[in-house]
This record gives C-alpha cells, sequence and structure tokens, in this order.
C-alpha cells in the first residue's frame, strides 16, 4: 500500500530524540508504508497539540460468536484522518510464559501486515499481545488466519480475562509450581468463559511461581496462585559462606529483615527457624545460590484485587493458605470452589461488580458460608476489633421453632 | 431439562422485546429463565447453550458498554462509516 | 448464518507454550538450581544438570512496529536458534546457551537503539496504558511520558546501582489498565472537570438506570430533558473517576486545561520483607506538559533521586518512607502536603496517624 500523505509534526519529533527506544520511531516506521499508521501519526500530532485524546469506544464489533477479544475504537476525526476511522484492538491470547520462536512471530506479522495498521503492543496489560488498529471488515480474516496459525483471540469485557503468569520454571529456580503449565490449563479449560462474557464483570486469573510475584497477581487479579512452601529453607552452608566472604552482611542485610525474625547467623552457620517463616523470599533473592524454597512445595490462593474503579482498589486476600498443584490438574478440587464462587458472585453481583468489591459487600464470613469454605485465621491480618457481630445461633433456633 | 430450542426462543423474546429500554447480561437472562422454567432450568447447559445459539446465528451480538450485555444487533452510535 | 463456514476454528485457545520453548528450556524445566547477574541486563541461569542459559534483556517501548519484531526474530535467529521471549513489563529478552554470542548481541541490539539491563536493583522498563494513541478515556499521553521519564532515568536501567529495585508504572486515568496503584512510583492521569453531558444523544447511547447506578458517589440524578428521561450531576458530589464515561459515551469528561498526572509512590507487590502495599499519593496534580512533561520528570527524578540517597540496601521506596514517616518524607522531598493527601472516601479513617510517633 502507498502512502502519500505526510503530516508535520515537531512535537512528536521531539519524541524521537533520546537514548530510550521510542514509540513514535515505531509508528513512523510502520507509517512508511501503512497508511493507517500514517494517518495514527497526524491524530497523534493533534492530540500533543490539543492535549487531547480523539478516540471514540464501540461497543459492538467482534469476530461472530465472541463477546470478547476485540475493543471497538473510532477516531472522532474521521474525515480528517480516514484510514484510522475505524482502529479496532484484537487481543491474541498470548503462549503462556510470552514465548515465541522468530517464525511464528514472522508468520503473526504477516498476518498483521496484510489485515491491519503494523502496530502492536508487546504485550498488553492484561498479558496479550494487542494489535493496535483493524477495521471492521478486517476482523474476521484476521482471526480466521489467527487461528489457522494455532492462535486465538483473548478476553474482554465481563469473561474469564486472558490467564498470565510469571516464566516460572521454565526458567526460575524458585517457581514452587508449574505456572505455564497451570496457566495453559487454565485458559483452555475456560475457554467458553474466555470468549463468552457471563459474569458480572471481568475475571482475572495470574499465575506466580513465588512470593516474589513478577505478574503483580496480588495487585491485578481476581484469583491470584501464589507459588509457596510448608518445609524447611534448603540451605547449602558452604555458598553461604562464601556470600559473606564476598560481602553480604548476613546479619545485617538478611537476619535483620526478616519478617518472622527467624534467622541467626554466628560467623559460620546460617540457622532458620522454618516454624516462624513467613516465606517471603527475601533471604533466597539475596542468596540464590545458598539458599532455595523447600521441597514440599505448592501455592496459596488470594483473591480480590483489582484496580479503584469503582468501590476503591484491593489487594487479594488469602481464600486457601495451601494447596498442592500438580498433574493432572482436572482431578484438583480447586475448580469445584472456583465454579462455586462464580455461581455465588454470578447470582448476587451488581453490574461492574467485581469480586472482590461483592465480598467486600457482603462480608467474607458470609461469602465463605455461600461458597461452603470453612473460615481459617490465615485468611485475616488479625480477627475483628469490633464487636457489632451478628450472631446467627440466635436466628438458626428461631428458624427450628417455625 | 428445558429444551434448548425453548429457551432460546425465550431468551430471543426477552431481549428482543425490551432492545432500547433494557439490557440484558448473561446473568439476567440465566434469572429471568429460572422464573420462567423453574428447577427444569440448568444455566450451565441449555441456558449457555441457548446463548451460543443466538449470538452464532448473529440473531443476537456481545456488547460491551462498561460490561458485557447481550443484545439485537443493532448500528453503533460510535461508529463511523 | 453459523451453517455458512462450518470450518470456521472457534475456543481453541493459544498455542502450547511447547511449540515455542528453546530445547535447553525444555531439557532443564523444573530444574534450574540459582542463577546470577554478571552483568546488567544479563542473566545467568545454571540447571542441576550444569547446563547454562544466558538470558540477554533489552528495553522496549512496548508500542512496537512489525518491523521491528521482524528484526527482534532475526536476532533470534542469529544468535539462539530463533528463540526469545517478552516479560511482564515488557522487555524482550533472547535466550543464549552459547556465552560467546552475548557481546555481539549486545553491540546489535545497542545498534538497534534497544539498551539492556533492567535486571536486578535497578529501574526497569515502565508498564503502561495507550493514552492517546489508542484510548477513548485516556486523562493524558502514556508512551510520550513514559518515553521522556526513561529517557531521564535511562542510566538506572542500564546499571544496578539502587537500594533496591524500582518499578515505574503509569496509566493514563483510573481505570488503571496498566493496575499502577502498587507502583515504587506510578503516574496517574487526573480530569478534574465533571462530565459534560451531551443531552441530545444520551438516550440514544445510554440506558439511563445503569448510568445513575454506575456513579460510586450517588451524584448522578434522574431528570428530564425535552420530554425524555435524562440525567444531571451533582457537582459537588463528584469526584471525577469516569465510571459514568464508560458506561456512557454520552458523558465525555476528558478536558485540555484541567487533565493531567499524579504521582503515586511506595507501592509494592512482591512480598519481600514487608507485605505487598498500595502507592500512596505524593504529588496531587501536575498540568499536561507535552511532548516531553518536563514536570513528570523532574518529579521523578527528584524521587529516585533523593531515595537512592537516603535509603538503606534492600530498602524499597515504601519500606525506606515507612521507616523515615511520611513528614520527613515531605520535609525532605520539599512536596507541600495538602488537603488533596487527606483520604475521604470509605475507611479513610484508618489512614490518620492514630499514634504519637512522630518524627520533629
Amino acid at each position: 500500500m502507498a502512502v502519500d500523505k505526510k503530516y508535520e509534526t515537531p512535537m512528536l519529533d521531539q519524541l524521537e530524540t533520546g537514548p530510550w527506544p521510542s514509540f513514535v520511531k515505531e509508528i513512523k516506521a510502520a507509517g512508511e508504508e501503512n497508511p493507517m499508521a500514517n494517518d495514527l501519526i497526524g491524530l497523534l500530532e493533534q492530540s500533543y497539540t490539543e492535549r487531547l485524546g480523539h478516540w471514540k469506544h464501540g461497543g459492538i464489533v467482534g469476530v461472530m460468536g465472541y463477546g470478547g477479544g476485540v475493543i471497538g475504537r473510532y477516531s472522532d476525526l474521521p474525515e480528517k484522518y480516514p484510514a484510522v476511522s475505524h482502529f479496532h484492538t484484537i487481543r491474541v491470547n498470548q503462549p503462556a510464559g510470552w514465548y515465541y520462536t522468530a517464525d511464528v512471530l514472522h508468520k503473526l506479522c504477516d498476518i498483521w501486515d496484510k489485515h491491519g495498521s503494523g502496530l502492536t503492543n508487546m504485550h498488553g496489560s492484561t498479558g496479550d499481545m494487542v494489535l493496535l488498529g483493524c477495521t471492521t471488515p478486517d476482523l474476521e480474516p484476521v482471526f480466521s488466519e489467527l487461528t489457522e496459525l494455532g492462535f486465538d483471540l483473548g478476553g474482554s469485557g465481563s469473561d474469564v480475562r486472558t490467564p498470565s503468569c510469571c516464566c516460572g520454571q521454565s526458567r526460575c529456580e524458585w517457581a514452587c509450581y508449574d505456572t505455564m503449565g497451570l496457566t495453559h490449563f487454565i485458559t483452555q479449560k475456560f475457554q467458553d468463559e474466555l470468549h463468552r462474557p457471563a459474569f458480572p464483570y471481568k475475571m482475572k486469573f495470574k499465575m506466580s511461581g513465588c512470593p516474589n510475584d513478577c505478574v503483580a497477581s496480588i495487585a491485578r487479579s481476581d484469583i491470584s496462585i501464589i507459588g509457596t512452601w510448608r518445609d524447611e529453607i534448603q540451605i547449602n552452608q558452604e555458598e553461604v559462606r562464601n556470600y559473606s566472604k564476598n560481602g553480604v552482611n548476613i546479619v545485617k542485610e538478611i537476619a535483620v529483615l526478616c519478617p518472622g525474625k527467624c534467622i541467626d547467623w554466628d560467623g559460620n552457620e546460617i540457622k532458620i527457624d522454618d516454624s516462624s517463616c513467613r516465606h517471603c523470599m527475601h533471604c533466597i533473592n539475596v542468596m540464590p545460590k545458598g539458599l532455595a524454597p523447600g521441597k514440599d512445595r505448592g501455592a496459596v490462593v488470594l483473591m480480590g484485587a483489582k484496580a479503584p474503579i469503582v468501590e476503591g482498589a484491593l489487594l487479594s486476600s488469602v481464600i486457601i493458605p495451601f494447596m498442592k498443584i500438580e498433574e493432572p490438574y482436572d482431578d484438583m478440587e480447586f475448580w469445584e470452589v472456583i465454579e462455586e464462587m462464580w455461581d455465588v458472585w454470578c447470582d448476587n453481583g451488581k453490574a461492574r461488580e467485581r469480586i472482590g468489591e461483592f465480598i467486600q459487600r457482603v462480608g467474607l464470613g458470609n461469602f465463605l458460608d455461600e461458597v461452603g469454605l470453612e473460615p481459617v485465621a490465615e485468611m485475616v491480618a488479625h480477627p475483628r476489633d469490633n464487636p457489632y457481630i451478628f450472631y446467627e445461633d440466635y436466628l438458626e433456633e428461631e428458624d427450628e421453632d417455625e | 431439562m428445558a429444551a434448548v430450542e425453548e429457551v432460546r426462543d425465550a431468551m430471543y423474546k426477552m431481549v428482543s422485546g425490551s432492545a432500547g429500554q433494557k439490557k440484558w447480561k448473561a446473568t439476567d437472562l440465566h434469572k429471568a429463565c429460572i422464573e420462567l422454567f423453574g428447577d427444569d432450568y440448568n444455566k450451565r447447559k441449555e441456558g449457555k447453550e441457548a446463548i451460543k445459539e443466538l449470538v452464532n446465528s448473529g440473531k443476537l451480538v456481545y456488547t460491551y458498554f462498561g460490561g458485557s450485555f447481550i443484545e439485537v444487533p443493532r448500528v453503533e452510535g460510535a461508529a463511523n462509516d | 448464518m453459523a451453517d455458512a463456514k462450518p470450518q470456521r476454528l472457534t475456543d481453541i485457545g493459544p498455542p502450547h507454550h511447547d511449540r515455542f520453548m528453546p530445547p535447553i528450556i525444555k531439557k532443564n524445566y523444573g530444574k534450574w538450581k540459582y542463577h546470577e547477574i554478571p552483568r546488567p541486563g544479563v542473566l545467568v541461569h545454571t540447571s542441576d544438570s550444569g547446563d547454562k542459559l544466558y538470558t540477554v534483556r533489552a528495553g522496549s517501548p512496548r508500542l512496537l512496529s512489525t518491523k521491528k519484531i521482524r528484526i527482534f526474530a532475526d536476532l533470534a535467529t542469529k544468535y539462539c536458534g530463533g528463540h526469545l521471549r517478552f516479560t511482564s513489563r515488557h522487555n524482550v529478552e533472547f535466550l543464549l546457551t552459547d556465552a560467546a554470542n552475548i557481546d555481539p548481541l549486545i553491540a546489535d541490539l545497542d545498534a538497534l537503539g534497544h539498551p539492556v539491563g533492567g535486571t536486578g536493583n535497578s529501574i526497569t522498563s515502565i508498564v503502561h496504558t495507550q493514552g492517546w494513541v489508542h484510548c477513548h478515556s485516556a486523562a493524558t499521553d502514556a508512551s510520550g511520558v513514559v518515553k521522556a521519564v526513561m529517557d531521564d532515568v535511562i542510566d538506572e536501567f542500564k546499571t544496578m546501582e539502587l537500594p533496591a529495585k524500582l518499578r515505574i508504572a503509569l496509566a493514563c486515568c483510573l481505570n488503571m489498565c496498566g493496575a499502577v496503584h502498587c507502583s515504587d512510583i506510578a503516574i496517574l492521569g487526573i480530569h478534574k472537570r465533571i462530565p459534560q453531558i451531551d443531552l441530545k444523544t444520551l438516550p440514544k447511547l445510554c440506558e439511563i438506570p445503569n448510568l445513575i447506578a454506575s456513579c460510586p458517589t450517588n451524584a448522578i440524578r434522574p431528570t428530564t430533558y425535552e420530554g425524555k428521561p435524562s440525567v444531571e450531576i451533582q457537582e459537588d458530589q463528584c469526584m471525577f473517576c469516569a465510571n459514568c464515561f464508560t458506561v456512557c459515551p454520552a458523558m465525555p469528561i476528558a478536558d485540555p486545561d484541567t487533565d493531567g498526572v499524579s504521582i503515586w509512590i511506595g507501592g509494592k507487590v512482591s512480598n519481600a520483607r514487608s507485605e505487598p502495599m498500595f502507592s500512596k499519593l505524593a504529588i496531587p496534580f501536575i498540568p499536561n506538559n507535552p511532548p516531553r512533561w518536563p514536570e513528570v520528570v523532574e518529579a521523578v527524578r527528584m524521587i529516585v533521586d533523593l531515595w537512592k540517597a537516603n535509603a538503606n540496601k534492600h530498602e524499597r521506596v515504601g519500606e525506606w518512607i515507612e521507616r523515615i514517616g511520611w513528614p520527613k518524607f515531605f520535609r525532605m522531598s520539599g512536596i507541600p502536603f495538602e488537603k488533596t493527601h487527606i483520604d475521604d472516601f470509605k475507611h479513610a479513617g484508618l489512614t490518620f496517624k492514630r499514634s504519637a510517633h512522630l518524627t520533629y
């Protein structure tokens, strides 16, 4: 495709300078042949001049049969920049761990050069490969060519959003379970829920292999599955001594900062009282050759994190203190718990109410009752400090009388 | 179990009958069908299947306005020609 | 209609990662023993078998052309059997088995303008949203602010001389597609003018009960306009969250003269040492000043420098401020403390200082 129109871009040109890689250079590179990318340059320069965005949110476009994966986007200046009049986003479900081969990347680029703007995000915040800027008629052809290559769309709207995870056991010695394997399993298990929105609002899963939480699951997902262990930290005393010799002050940098205050260093041997270990990862992070997570590994499940909209930001909180994660994943009782939670949320949740907000509204205790989980002390930072208790034995007695 | 065809037709009637006045979420449709079909209705089976058929056939479409809805196809308010 | 295309594939999900992982990773999956960072941007993972995997991490603007992706792919073919991956913070990583390829690859990446770094105690790539490039609800641009900030702090990307890691994130409105609310430094787009109701198109575009219910402070009230149901806004109850605009496009809220960014600091997601925590408000408002947002860049630089000069080893920004106390942070930074710093939403009382533990 030929691009004849050239835009003057004094504002954006300034963002081509400087040492950090420039997104403007990327858009301009694509715009050399692609009219959509070229018109995006014009539109963006106008936004920079006016300090105002020029996009409208579409709510209807998508591929046939799916309610997720395509975000409708239209410019509010279609006459001036006709090539970006339609500029929809396509979310492509990434392979777990964001691994690619050169060959498959070239093939994905071929599809996108043929049908879209030639611009992408590698990757979007949820984890999808994001194809930026597609016209309505090109949506189906892109989808069909993606599926032929073995790819599918990701989630959007009130559905299971594209699950994502850290690189886990593929390249990290700290991964306490196979995050990529579980992520792939969850993504496949919930394909219907991912493509056909059936919830009050979005539902995100994020899998982190250890409490360092490299995918920010505790801040960003409704279901946060964070790897941990429940036996003793593995110690290689010789390597610990080497760290000490090479300048790590084990008392000051590790023992003092340990949240469980369970580390002792006598200048020769490290001793850990594992019964007080909080599994925070700090000592292991500082001495990866000397210390390692224990061997009885699994995960803690937390739930309910979200950004501020609507009722305020939340971090996930503990719902299952420890769970083994082993194949066959399909045999895990966990899925029944998940479906039970979804039922309670679907039957009682309000529009745009995330499951974390729902739990805040109805109370964690009531939510546990409904879902059939027992309350345990690990679920709270501390027990309640107010005496306004809804004692239920009185109610139950009344019920029996009737 | 309620018949998929029956559920499908009932759902279509609910959505098309209130187009422009009420936006239906999948959860709303399930709730309405429980009222209609009682304990016969299983949202995981015929409920899910009926929605899938309606959307696959193009009679209804998913939309997004701050949350996902199921609507009769219409021209997008924001769309440019 | 469904019968028209019987071959149409759906619900296949993503390809399995086995298709893309390099042989050394398949062989050593779950068997990695420890890792080292011999220099900024390079990780060496050693497995039980003694195999070594060299990862070279390079920065990226996240918004990539297919041209650049093809160049990355070709570099992977040249140096590491065609295998690469991306990180949760938009960096690109090349997975090498031959240590001799590290230097030539880094030279190629440097020539391409993609710096190598972002490991250990550094500032890594900024997680961010779409901004004016592609979003309807943006209160600021995303990529431009990120570019300007990273141009300024790039030395902290290329080295590992900070007290701890530092995570910056940017979201261009309160929807926070970038979920920035647990970052060491969060740059957050802010609207400050109430939505301008488009009374003519509102009945056509929006369902009024839904719209009214969308407001977390009940500021949207039913009314009529030209005989049709409509809404009005109680101005003093609007906190500019734009949730109504998400539900109803006839409630535009963006405004060039009052939109801008706020800066939040001290959040973390890692459990290391202290528990995960939210970022807290440092600077309530900085107007949009494209193309390079110099006031934002200066504020980020000031916070980074202050933390770097004063924090103990391993202390994240939030841990440092917890130790010295927020009043001392405000004194040291010179940021004026204002009414907007005091929470007035739900559970605000929990954020009040409820002790005599003060520094003077």
